[in-house]
């Protein structure tokens, strides 16, 4: 058993060796099912988590999912559906989560509001986003990764959209009940951070400062949430800036492959 | 369609991703597998003020701080190491000689590798924490080095290694890494650094490797007073060889493995729970298990099989023509094995004489008809969790061979232990001659098969036998008072005007927010003589409509003792204030305990107030709480209350107002009763001491006055009230006390005993039932016995406790022996933590301040309520062992004759207790006359009848006449208080 949260103090490190301020391993792909409208795969650190995205269609029978945006006879905007599929093996216990499971509802209602903030559903008014997510394997920060592979996923497919709606977690390195007022934040908490510290999700629009998206379940004094939000927001950024990367890299090597011919908007990409 | 799989090799950080991968099982016996990442990398500093390349990597936190560097330039030297050096223990050395690490003669610049710190938590928290507690101290030196997160020192498991061999060769890799790393600074010499460990094979392999490396002995004995810190070390050498030498003498069964006894208790085969030695017979324990009404009995040496009282146990029921009943003879240690050579393992000799004397025991039993009385029995399987602990005793005077006593000589003595449930321990040592005759702190380290008797090492001498400061020091280690002066950084935390500290005068003062101005009351305190923390005032005054005002006042400690500053953190540790015959160890600093927060007279002081409206027949009309700003008028001490209310000449409105209070109290107290509270008994003395000396010259029974129920019967009206007010706040987090109902086996003997001896009936349904009934047991000629049975009946009962109220059902919260069905404690902050949480609970409650997290996290609460519970109950005993030790202190010299009462028989003796000591002692039928009389002892009837060298019987319950005196045991060195029998009445 590896030592625990509470020995951050003795050389500012954490459970995983990260510092206070470090992100995991983010690691995404997008184009991964190419017979799907859009598609993207996402890990950060070892949370794994796979989007595919149909649409926008003409909606079919109403099924079980969690929707955003045009609701009921007003169909003047696209409704963003997400579905959230948490595998039985992603976690350690194996436990069988319900296609009804309040988290999992949860989720699905965050994830459809944060994309219906960014994607231009006006454009596509009487259909549907179908947005279905995997979970294949969980360590932290899930809904994090989920919007993240979202957001991949929806540009895969071409949905237009202002920016990327990019999230992560942000904790602090000391229990609520501890009480330690000078407490470090911390950027992206894998399971362990989160099952022992207090932490929030957050999620922004591209590099603004505007959040789209901020959850916090656990119990922090007030004093300690700006810094957390400040470590999150900042994070954000980070997280933009990685999966911005793996679009473009996309981009061009479907350029070079000819698989898209080099349009207009591509100028600036360096094809060398 | 393209492929999911990482593509490790193009992303530049995989190289520094390494993952850890470990099995563990739940609590439900599930095994989980736990794959988790490790970031890799070089910007960890190796923390020598040698080194300039690390500066620049040193880590910031959020603030931008940085961890100031922690080894020393110039690290002292060794005989073999003159350049000085940097110690890298492993696991077992922090495991088995922590003490040593903890010694202020050497032991500095220690690097603790995460390795080593991961295996320790696992092995140890207790140790973990004291080794945390180290790397904390800013003089010692000690630096924690993230050995498995640095790129360079990390490593992989290899195929077919073992984790503990994996783990080894983690720590050779550091020590190797730090060498070179060093090597590199500027310094021409740089401190050698050096790996201890007791791993023949890890040492074998280190001198390969090229690295320096030691065992805990040989490099101690580099070191000036390595005679002196040998002792320290465990010998495992020697165990070792004991093993290999003599395969098949071994004298205890295994012990199963931990997955064999959890299925087995799972399934219900065996049973799981703690382990108590009978304060009679050390060869007999007995564990409560829930599968049976009775607690299993375990006799005799095998079957106990290695446990020590407290360790959590596995059991095996033995069948059921084993079961016998509970041992009537007491066999004490010291008498059996006292010529045990230390030296001898196996010596059979002994083990004879235990045998021989559990076989009349056995043999008894056999003969019996009365099978319904026979208990279970069972045998110790496995040992769970050990709960060793640090043991003050003294070496065995018989044990320690002449010539030995001035080399020196490495010895093995054996060393008594002061509480007698404790087995003796061996050691080996090379001071025998100056730690004979002193008290010293010992530690077991381990008990093999192979050895009768635990093992352990020296610690540190606490001074001579039977001096004050050593024998007062022994006591609080072996209750585990925390008895150090209070820290820096908790005396920080109190006001910064000192005992000019006063209640601010205007009233517009932040700190008069929310305070009701009292201080136009007449109130005043009643506590016993030379009280200097009062805790409590009250007062009482009539109102128009003719019912009463009554008011309970007590310290406003919340308000100085902030949730969660240093000294918050030192009062939950401690939990309660300890009171000796001659020290109190104090749960708050002095200047508020006995000033700021004290209630004391004629000066203004902050209070937190719970105010009724009583009926002349004192029901409760209404009640309030608030705090406020009080002024107590007089100081009283119980007596000088009670003379002043004796006394009619005075009629001023002080007196009449605790003469009303009086009346109202009796009320209350009839109330009670009618409800069924138990009025229950122990014997309470109190010690007389020369003023100027402090010497004990005298022992008095406490006189009970109508002043003590006056306070007593207000406190409980006051505690019940905030009970309920705070359970209504906060349901699942109140802070309450509950007595739970004794399960009936406990009565069972006492019952027995007074059906079989005096025609009583015990019934026990109801508090109400079993007070009633005692009410019953009166012997008209004798006015003691009534209180005898009260005092046996005490004992029959379970022990009060603090809960958090989420953690039980609202019918469990009853407190059995007051008869309410709610209850907590309030009204003495300044000494108990439990008080100070309630008054936080209840300011929060009335809305006077803000709900902390203190008063919300249950699970917090619950880790209050388990702590204080156990400072409690080591309060409590550390405060009747220091009374029984004054006792014998104040008969020294003397003897006196008493009458006592005969309250446990045994077929080869009989203890009698006398009341006006509050002393009981066991008189053997071998201290009754030269050759030791023939007896027979009628179980059924509890009497003893003996003949031959003494003709005499003696019976449960007699009156006796004993002579008192103490009297210093030749063989164990030890003073006590003996008692010779002189007649029966
Ligand atoms: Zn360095």
């Amino acid at each position: 058993m590896p030592l625990d949260t509470s020995a951050y103090s003795l050389a500012l490190l954490r459970v995983d060796g990260r510092r206070w301020n470090e992100l995991r391993r983010i690691h995404a792909q997008i184009r991964t099912q190419a017979a799907a409208d859009g598609s993207s795969y996402l890990e950060m650190g070892h949370t794994k988590v796979m989007c595919v995205v149909t649409g926008p269609s003409e909606p079919g029978p109403r099924r079980g999912t969690a929707g955003a945006g045009a609701a009921g006879a007003s169909k003047a905007v696209a409704e963003v559906a997400v579905s959230v599929v948490v595998a039985g093996f992603s976690s350690v216990d194996r436990k069988k989560r319900g296609r009804n499971d309040k988290r999992n509802l949860e989720l699905q209602s965050t994830i459809a509001n944060a994309l219906a903030a960014s994607l231009h559903t006006h454009l596509f008014p009487h259909s549907v986003i179908q947005v279905s997510l995997h979970v294949l394997s969980q360590d932290g920060s899930l809904l994090a990764a989920l919007i993240n592979a979202a957001t991949l996923a929806c540009v895969d497919a071409g949905i237009p959209m202002t920016d990327y709606v990019v999230a992560c977690t942000a904790g602090s390195t000391s229990t609520y009940a501890a009480g330690d007022e000078s407490a470090d934040p911390l950027l992206d908490l894998n399971h362990q951070e989160e099952q022992e510290l207090p932490g929030l999700t957050v999620a922004t629009l591209g590099e603004s400062d505007r959040v789209a998206v901020l959850v916090c379940e656990s119990r922090v004094q007030v004093g300690r949430l700006e810094g957390m939000l400040a470590v999150g927001v900042d994070g954000c950024k980070q997280v933009r800036e990685i999966l911005d990367r793996v679009v473009r890299d996309k981009g061009k090597r479907m350029v070079l492959e000819g698989t898209v011919a080099k349009g207009e908007g591509l100028e600036d990409m360096d094809l060398d | 369609m393209a492929s999911l799989k990482r593509s490790v090799g193009s992303d530049p950080l995989a190289a520094n991703i390494s993952s850890k991968v470990y099995v563990r099982s739940t609590k439900s016996g599930k095994v989980q597998k736990i794959v988790r990442e490790v970031y890799l990398r070089q910007d960890i500093p190796c923390s020598s003020k040698l080194c300039q390349s690390c500066l620049k990597v040193t880590p910031r936190d959020a603030a931008g701080r940085q961890i100031p560097f922690v080894l020393s330039e110039a690290p002292a030297g060794t005989s073999v190491f003159p350049q000085g050096h940097y110690l890298v223990p492993d696991t077992n050395a922090f495991l088995s000689a922590m003490d040593l690490f903890e010694q202020s003669s050497a032991f500095y610049d220690v690097i603790v590798l995460q390795i080593v710190l991961e295996e320790l938590r696992n092995r140890s928290l207790p140790l973990y924490n004291r080794l945390v507690g180290l790397t904390k101290s800013e003089d010692k030196r000690f630096y924690v080095f993230f050995n498995e997160f640095r790129l360079e020192t990390h490593v992989a498991r290899e195929e077919g290694e073992s984790v503990n061999d994996r783990n080894d060769r983690a720590v050779r890799r550091a020590v190797a890494w730090y060498g070179e790393h060093l090597a590199r600074t500027k310094a021409k010499k740089g401190p050698a650094v050096v790996m201890l460990t007791n791993d023949r094979d890890n040492l074998r392999k280190a001198k390969l490797e090229g690295i320096h490396a030691c065992s805990l002995a040989e490099y101690v004995k580099q070191l000036k007073d390595g005679d002196r810190l040998l002792d320290m070390i465990p010998d495992t050498e020697d165990r070792d060889a004991i093993k290999e030498k003599r395969p098949n003498e071994l004298l205890y069964p295994e012990y199963l493995t931990m997955s064999k006894m959890m299925t087995g208790v799972k399934s219900g085969l065996l049973h799981q729970g703690t382990f108590n030695v009978s304060p009679y017979n050390y060869l007999e324990g007995s564990i409560r298990v829930p599968a049976f009404p009775k607690s299993l009995i375990i006799l005799g040496r095998e079957n106990i099989n290695r446990a020590v009282d407290g360790d959590l146990v596995v059991v095996e029921v033995l069948p059921r023509d084993q079961w016998k009943e509970p041992s009537t003879k007491v066999i004490e240690e010291q008498a059996i094995t006292r010529n045990e050579n230390p030296d001898a393992e196996g010596d059979d000799a002994v083990s004879e004489r235990e045998r021989k004397a559990l076989q009349e025991e056995a043999k008894r039993t056999q003969s019996k008809t009365t099978e319904g009385h026979a208990q279970p029995t069972a045998k110790v399987v496995g040992v769970i969790k050990r709960n060793w602990r640090q043991y003050v005793g003294h070496i065995d005077q018989s044990s320690v061979i002449q010539s030995a006593q001035q080399g020196q000589k490495q010895d093995t003595v054996f060393i008594i232990p002061m509480d007698k449930k404790i087995p003796k321990i061996r050691l080996r040592t090379r001071q025998v001659a100056e730690l004979l005759g002193k008290r010293i702190l010992v530690t077991i380290d381990a008990w093999d098969r192979g050895s009768r008797h635990p093992v352990g090492h020296f610690i540190r001498s606490l001074g001579e036998l039977e001096t004050k400061a050593a024998e007062t020091e022994a006591l609080l280690l072996e209750y585990d008072v925390q008895y150090r002066p209070f820290p820096k950084t908790v005396l920080d935390c109190l006001p910064k005007e000192g005992h000019d500290w006063k209640v601010p005068e205007s009233i517009d003062d932040p700190g008069w927010r929310g305070r009701e101005d009292l201080r136009g009351l007449l109130i005043c305190s009643i506590d016993p003589i030379g009280c200097q923390d009062i805790d409590d005032a009250l007062h009482c005054r009539p109102l128009p409509n003719g019912n009463i005002e009554v008011g309970v006042h007590i310290a406003d400690v919340s308000h100085f003792v902030k949730p969660n500053n240093a000294m918050d953190t030192e009062a939950s540790v401690r939990g309660t204030t300890v009171y000796l015959v001659d020290k109190r160890i104090d749960m708050l600093p002095m200047l508020l305990g006995t000033d700021l927060c004290s209630l004391k007279p004629y000066v203004e002081r902050y209070a937190f107030s719970v105010l009724w409206e009583l009926t002349p027949d004192a029901d409760i009309a209404s009640m309030r709480f608030t705090k406020s700003v009080i002024k107590s008028r007089e100081a009283f001490s119980y007596e000088q209350a009670q003379l002043r209310v004796d006394d009619i000449s005075q009629q001023d409105e002080l007196t009449s107002s605790i003469r009303a209070l009086m009346a109202l109290s009796k009320k209350l107290r009839q109330k009670r009763m009618d409800a069924g509270a138990l009025s229950l008994s122990s014997p309470e003395v109190k010690i007389q001491m020369e003023s100027e000396t402090s010497d004990p010259i005298d022992v008095k029974t406490k006189e009970h006055l109508d002043t003590m129920s006056l306070v007593e019967e207000f406190m409980l009206l006051a505690n019940i009230s905030v009970a309920r007010k705070i359970y209504e706040a906060f349901p699942q987090t109140a802070i309450l006390r509950r007595h739970g109902a004794p399960p009936k086996t406990n009565f069972d003997e006492l019952a027995n005993q007074l059906r079989v001896k005096r025609g009583f009936e015990l019934s026990i349904e109801s508090s109400r039932a079993l007070a009633d009934s005692l009410d019953t047991c009166v012997d008209p000629n004798e006015p003691f016995f009534n209180t005898l049975i009260r005092v046996m009946a005490t004992r029959c009962m379970m022990a009060a406790e603090y809960f958090c109220s989420g953690t039980q059902a609202y019918p469990e919260f009853r407190h059995y022996g007051l008869a309410c069905e709610i209850y907590t404690h309030f009204t003495s902050p300044i000494r108990r933590y439990a008080d100070l949480v309630a008054h936080r609970q209840l300011a929060a409650a009335i809305e006077y301040e803000a709900v902390g997290p203190g008063v919300r996290s249950r699970g917090r609460l619950e880790a209050v309520c388990k702590n204080i519970n156990i400072r409690h109950r080591n309060a409590q005993m550390a405060g009747r062992a220091s009374i029984a030790y004054y006792v014998g202190q104040a008969l020294r010299g003397k003897t006196t004759e008493e009458d006592g009462f005969i309250m446990k028989i045994f077929s080869n003796g009989f203890v009698v207790l006398v009341p006006s000591f509050g002393i009981e002692s066991l008189i053997r039928l071998r201290d009754l006359a030269e050759p030791e009389p023939e007896a027979t002892f009628d179980a059924e009837n509890y009497v003893l009848a003996m003949s031959g060298s003494k003709d005499l019987k003696v019976e449960l319950f007699q009156k006796v006449r004993v002579k008192v005196m103490d009297r210093k045991d030749v063989t164990t060195g030890k003073r006590g208080v003996k008692m010779e029998f002189v007649k029966a009445y």
